[in-house]
């Protein structure tokens, strides 16, 4: 909660004006029985109509005061929610940005959503309500108490007997409350993630006709959360009846001691009408308990959620400008071990190899062997568990992160593009690139013809609104991404499996010579054998590493390959 | 001052003039009352419960307004002229309202809360089971995200609507005419003078809603374009970092939600009028009753007493809180039955056709598939599958092989009963698949998909999902025949490891095993493998392929493949090309023939 309600603290100022204006409409609630007594003691009493005018003016003047401290309450309060919200919600992202690849995958790109939107939103009405109600039904409260005893102290006295009673009644409430709510929530959650994963696995439910076994599921899990929130709403809906009988409890007692109060004349029948309208007024406060509880609940749940993200680890770094080398880097992989956070299983185990500068690797391996865990390594995507990276002979830990990542080009499994024009894609690679090495890097990526044949050229809109694009354009189109970018290692994750036979010669014959080391992950016998050397990875070790003649010769899983892919082809374009 | 509060703290006004009270595109429910006898018909299984509470609801209202005209009785009739024989007795009355009002208020929300939450439990119920039998082409035509969406916001609105919006409704009609009624008794000028605050009230909230609608839908856009760029850049996060533009996009971020913080300043700062606008206006009632009540008590004889001032002035608020809650709720209400339309609207949607008689057969396994002609559209003008005719033996394993879009998934989805045929006839071992029950066809058979899903429970869950009566034993011979057995064992808790992406990182392949494993609990004796290993590299392929040849022995296989190598194992082939069978044989038949199979082989 305290980390997340710290952002309010730059609008302090802001908020508190917005409380004392909430104080002031306060101040007039709680003066107005005075008034009532005014009018019936002073004026109807006491048969004064200049009397009766001055109460109904001055009800008059403290209403129209009352109206506009709200209105600007209601200014100061928006305000300073959305300041604060947009503040947190700026504060996550940035935090997120930060986050390792590790990290990002424990939160879910749904959740983080979430926190982002709706759960800001959730601290955000806190805030809002926090400078409006949250206060004021307490205050409304405690406010009345002490008015009753301006009022007239005996009936104060009489009054409040009970209220101690009320006190304890709904602290109680508010401590099962929370407890019961907070319960809910994660209920709610559960079936969601139910419903999420039901709906994935739609094909596989109905072709093992499990259709039932999931309702009954279903129905378990859906049955927890109707018990519990009938005890939960039953909880907070016994809140209203006990306290109407303790304040209506509480006014008999006073109606039945101002019968004697009223007979000796101690008291005035206006004071007895102001007490009387004292008491509806706590009423109207401690009405609006259960639904603060329900409230707090729901955004403590929310703050929490992003707590999480903004104490979650992340690395920061200084961003410069870094000199471009010209030619390829040197890598070294020192009997490199890695796990990933939160597992048991070593994913790479006692790696140990070099690529000279401008070399040409490709590695090789079944799915999980642990090949893009290797690359990723290089660009600290994630740290190494034990054993030591270099590059160009020196500790990538010991580089300036960003001057790191600035030498590598890296190309993921999956292309991705981002909302924008092409050539705005293309500009992440070096932000400063001219025209033309933007059009020599499509060029050599075989996209640039492609391009030409858009009707807007290359203003097309790509990413999640833009044209749809084949697999094989939007992987060349990051391959070409990288290049701007004159990378000293150039890093393909299998990215041009969807290019066809001719497509991906042009393009190894493009780039064959820019000066650049070169790894390139890939599953085809084709590519290993023009590399300069082969690294075969098998669960996480090394199998073999050579040229294709050698592992021919000495690795017996490498020709196990060789032999799967000569029978066949198949039917992808 | 005035530009303050035209443009305060430098906030630009976003509503033109013509925006305001634009009532265009509002998502509302088409037939209301039509929703609503729906609604009515899954709480009548609490049809005495409701009835109970409606009669209650009226006490408690009943009883809410006789308590203040009582209070107000004991000041006029007794405090005021200073008798105060009797008066025990009136308090001693007092008592027992107050006792009972609180009792009546205490059961009726118990009720109601039961009843609607039963209610609620049996929609979503309802819903989820009704969604269980749906054909699967439902599920191609729409997005998870909406159907998420009803099956949790639109019950969730619901829910909280039916809980509170029921009792309040009732008690805001019968204490508005209740009141009105009593304080028209007790004095009709000054009862018309407290209303005049209606009209403000009106044009005060009609003010207000005609701002927040817009803004509101404003709003639920650029929350939507927000959500769209978070999802892009954390998607995309892995090129972010390694072309280190962290700065950048935060920039671009803070541009977005600058937009956003824009909008809900102006629907937070309109919305947020609401509360201060009653207020404002039970300040002036309760001047009215106070102090213009005062006035007339005074000139006018006997026409206001300081009884009736206690008692309106209680009324005034009564009457005001129904009227604001009414306001404040009808929107509530309306979204609620919007989206309580929209739930019914999926459990109107037909589920599947299921007209078969034969239940509770083993089927042998023997195919036919006599002149079936299939497209997914009707206005589709080449249809999917044209007049394909073939017969599998039982224990025969076919491989079906073709292009993308050549009809590989529509054959297979067409045996299921995914979808049915336009023309010709499906059997299975000589009788028309239409004629078994649906149960029938899925307990004889299995399926290996392309993506390994696995549920988020243990691994021994996972495979018992493929026989619920599956012994320990026969899921344990079952991952051993699936070569599964010996990586399970190597994990923490063997069979009880927890499938958790977070945790246990289990390969694409190992998955795929247990998939296998699944498959060989449920014993079928038609089996589907799908694209199983395209996701898969060769390498792991050549682990799953013995499992899977395992799997196939003495069942009917239909395998579909684009891959060429996986596929030489088995009986025949089919080699389709757009809906067309082009070639059909055993491995080396087609070799021989020297067609579109023999030029992919030698590729």
């Amino acid at each position: 909660m305290k980390t997340v309600f710290r952002y309010a603290l730059k609008y302090k100022w802001i908020i508190i004006i917005g409380l004392v204006l909430m104080l002031v409409e306060l101040g007039v609630e709680l003066i107005q029985p005075l008034f009532i007594r005014g009018v019936i003691d002073e004026g109807i009493q006491q048969n004064s109509l200049e009397k009766a005018y001055l109460y109904l003016f001055l009800m008059l003047g403290a209403s129209a005061v009352s109206f506009i401290a709200g209105i600007f309450n209601t200014y100061f309060s928006s305000y300073a929610t959305n300041a604060f919200g947009n503040d947190l919600r700026n504060a996550i992202f940035r935090r997120i940005q930060g986050f390792s690849l590790g990290t990002l995958a424990k939160f879910n790109s749904s959740t983080l959503i979430t926190r982002l939107t709706q759960d800001v939103l959730m601290s955000e009405n806190l805030v809002f309500m926090g400078m409006r109600i949250l206060l004021r039904a307490p205050l409304m409260v405690i406010g009345s108490l002490i008015m009753s005893f301006v009022v007239n102290v005996k009936l104060g006295f009489y009054l409040t007997m009970l209220t101690p009673l009320l006190f304890v009644f709904l602290l109680i409430t508010a401590r099962y409350g929370t407890k019961i709510f907070s319960r809910i929530q994660r209920r709610l959650d559960g079936i969601n993630r139910f419903i999420q994963e039901n709906l994935s696995a739609m094909t596989l439910i109905k072709v093992n006709n499990r259709m039932e076994y999931e309702s009954n599921r279903f129905s378990k899990i859906a049955g927890d959360l109707r018990d519990d929130m009938i005890f939960g709403l039953r909880l907070m809906e016994s809140i209203l009846p006990v306290l109407l009988l303790i304040m209506n409890g509480s006014l008999l007692i006073v109606l039945f001691v101002a019968r004697d109060l009223l007979e000796s004349s101690s008291i005035q029948v206006g004071e007895l009408v102001a007490i009387i309208n004292y008491a509806l007024r706590m009423q109207g406060g401690f009405s609006m308990f259960s639904w603060l509880i329900i409230a707090a609940t729901r955004a403590k749940a929310s703050a929490d959620r992003i707590e999480e993200v903004l104490q979650a680890p992340i690395t920061q770094y200084e961003y410069d400008e870094f000199e471009k080398t010209k030619t390829g880097s040197s890598v070294e992989f020192k009997d490199v071990s890695f796990k990933y956070p939160n597992d048991t299983l070593k994913v790479l185990k006692n790696i140990s190899f070099k690529i000279e500068k401008n070399e040409n690797l490709v590695i090789m391996g079944a799915t999980g062997s642990g090949k893009s865990t290797l690359v990723n390594l290089i660009p600290r995507m994630y740290d190494a568990t034990e054993g030591q990276i270099l590059v160009d002979d020196k500790d990538i830990r010991e580089w300036n992160i960003a001057e790191l990542r600035e030498k590598v080009g890296y190309v993921p499994q999956s292309a991705i593009l981002f909302t924008g024009s092409i050539y705005e894609n293309m500009l992440w690679g070096d932000r400063e690139a001219h025209e033309e090495s933007i059009y020599d890097s499509t060029i050599k990526a075989q996209i640039h013809e492609s391009i030409l044949e858009f009707d807007d050229q290359y203003d097309t809109q790509v990413g999640q609104r833009g044209v749809q694009l084949s697999g094989g354009q939007k992987q060349r189109l990051s391959i070409a991404r990288a290049l701007v970018k004159r990378p000293a290692i150039l890093i393909l994750d299998d990215s041009t499996s969807a290019l066809d036979v001719s497509t991906e010669t042009s393009l190894w014959d493009a780039i064959k010579d820019i000066e650049v080391t070169r790894i390139v992950i890939s599953q085809k016998i084709s590519t290993a054998q023009a590399a300069d050397r082969i690294l075969l990875l098998d669960e996480g070790e090394i199998s073999a590493i050579g040229t294709h003649e050698k592992l021919l010769r000495e690795s017996e899983l490498y020709n196990k390959i060789v032999e799967s892919q000569s029978r066949g082809g198949s039917f992808d374009d | 001052m005035i530009n303050f509060l035209r443009e305060p703290f430098g906030q630009k006004r976003i509503l033109n003039k013509e925006d305001i009270g634009n009532k265009k595109n509002k998502r509302r429910a088409n037939d209301i009352t039509g929703t609503l006898k729906r609604l009515w018909k899954f709480m009548r299984g609490e049809k005495n419960v409701i009835i109970f509470i409606i009669c209650i609801v009226v006490i408690t209202s009943l009883l809410g307004i006789l308590g203040p005209y009582l209070v107000g009785q004991i000041i006029d009739k007794y405090f005021v002229p200073g008798l105060f024989e009797g008066v025990g007795k009136v308090l001693l009355l007092l008592l027992f309202i107050y006792v009972l009002h609180s009792l009546t208020t205490l059961t009726q929300s118990f009720l109601m809360v039961g009843a609607s939450q039963r209610t609620i439990f049996n929609m979503r119920y309802e819903l989820f089971n009704h969604m269980q039998y749906l054909p699967i082409d439902f599920y191609n035509r729409r997005q998870h995200g909406e159907l998420m969406s009803r099956m949790t916001n639109d019950i969730e609105t619901l829910s909280q609507t039916l809980n509170s919006s029921f009792i309040q409704f009732t008690t805001s009609i019968i204490t508005l005419i209740g009141t009105i009624s009593v304080m028209l008794y007790l004095s009709p000028i000054l009862t018309v003078l407290t209303i005049t605050i209606i009209p403000l009230l009106v044009v005060g909230i009609k003010f207000i809603t005609n701002r927040t609608g817009p803004l509101y839908k404003i709003r639920q856009k650029t929350t939507g374009e927000l959500n769209a760029y978070i999802e892009e850049v954390i998607s995309g996060q892995e090129i972010v970092k390694v072309f280190s533009q962290e700065e950048r996009v935060i920039k671009d971020f803070e541009v977005k939600t600058k937009n956003l913080r824009d909008v809900t300043f102006w629907a937070n700062l309109y919305s947020g009028m609401i509360p201060k606008l009653m207020n404002v206006l039970n300040n002036l009632s309760f001047t009215i009753v106070a102090g213009i009540g005062g006035l007339l008590a005074l000139t006018m004889d006997n026409v206001v007493t300081v009884g009736t001032i206690v008692v309106f002035a209680e009324y005034a608020r009564q009457f005001t809180r129904p009227l604001a809650d009414l306001a404040n709720q009808f929107n509530q209400v309306l979204s609620a039955i919007a989206g309580a339309e929209r739930v019914f609207q999926i459990i109107d949607t037909d589920v599947e056709k299921d007209h078969g008689l034969i239940e509770d057969t083993n089927l042998k396994g023997a195919i036919d598939f006599k002149n079936v002609t299939f497209s997914y559209n009707k206005d589709q003008h080449e249809p999917t599958i044209k007049d394909i005719s073939f017969s599998i033996k039982s224990g025969e394993s076919i491989a079906l092989i073709g292009a993308t879009g050549a009809g590989k998934t529509t054959i297979v989805q067409l045996l299921n009963r995914f979808y049915d045929v336009d023309q010709g006839v499906i059997e299975i071992d000589g009788i028309p698949i239409t004629e078994y029950k649906r149960d029938v066809l899925k307990d004889n058979s299995a399926f290996v998909l392309q993506d390994p899903f696995l549920f988020k429970t243990s691994i021994k869950e996972n495979i018992k999902f493929g026989n619920l009566d599956a012994t320990d034993e026969e899921i344990i011979e079952a991952a051993k025949r699936a070569n599964a057995h010996s990586f399970i064992m190597k994990l923490s808790d063997g069979y009880d490891t927890i499938i958790d992406e977070e945790h246990t990182s289990l390969s694409t392949g190992q998955k795929q095993l247990i998939s296998i494993a699944r498959a060989f609990v449920r014993n079928p004796s038609l089996l589907f493998l799908d694209e199983a290993t395209s996701s898969i590299d060769t390498i792991t392929e050549i682990e799953i392929q013995d499992a899977l040849e395992e799997l196939m022995k003495g069942r009917t296989s239909i395998i579909i493949a684009h891959r060429l190598n996986t596929v030489q194992a088995v009986d025949r082939l089919i080699v389709l090309e757009k809906g067309i069978i082009k070639e059909m044989g055993s491995h080396e038949e087609l070799l021989s023939h020297k067609g579109i199979y023999y030029k992919m082989v030698n590729g």
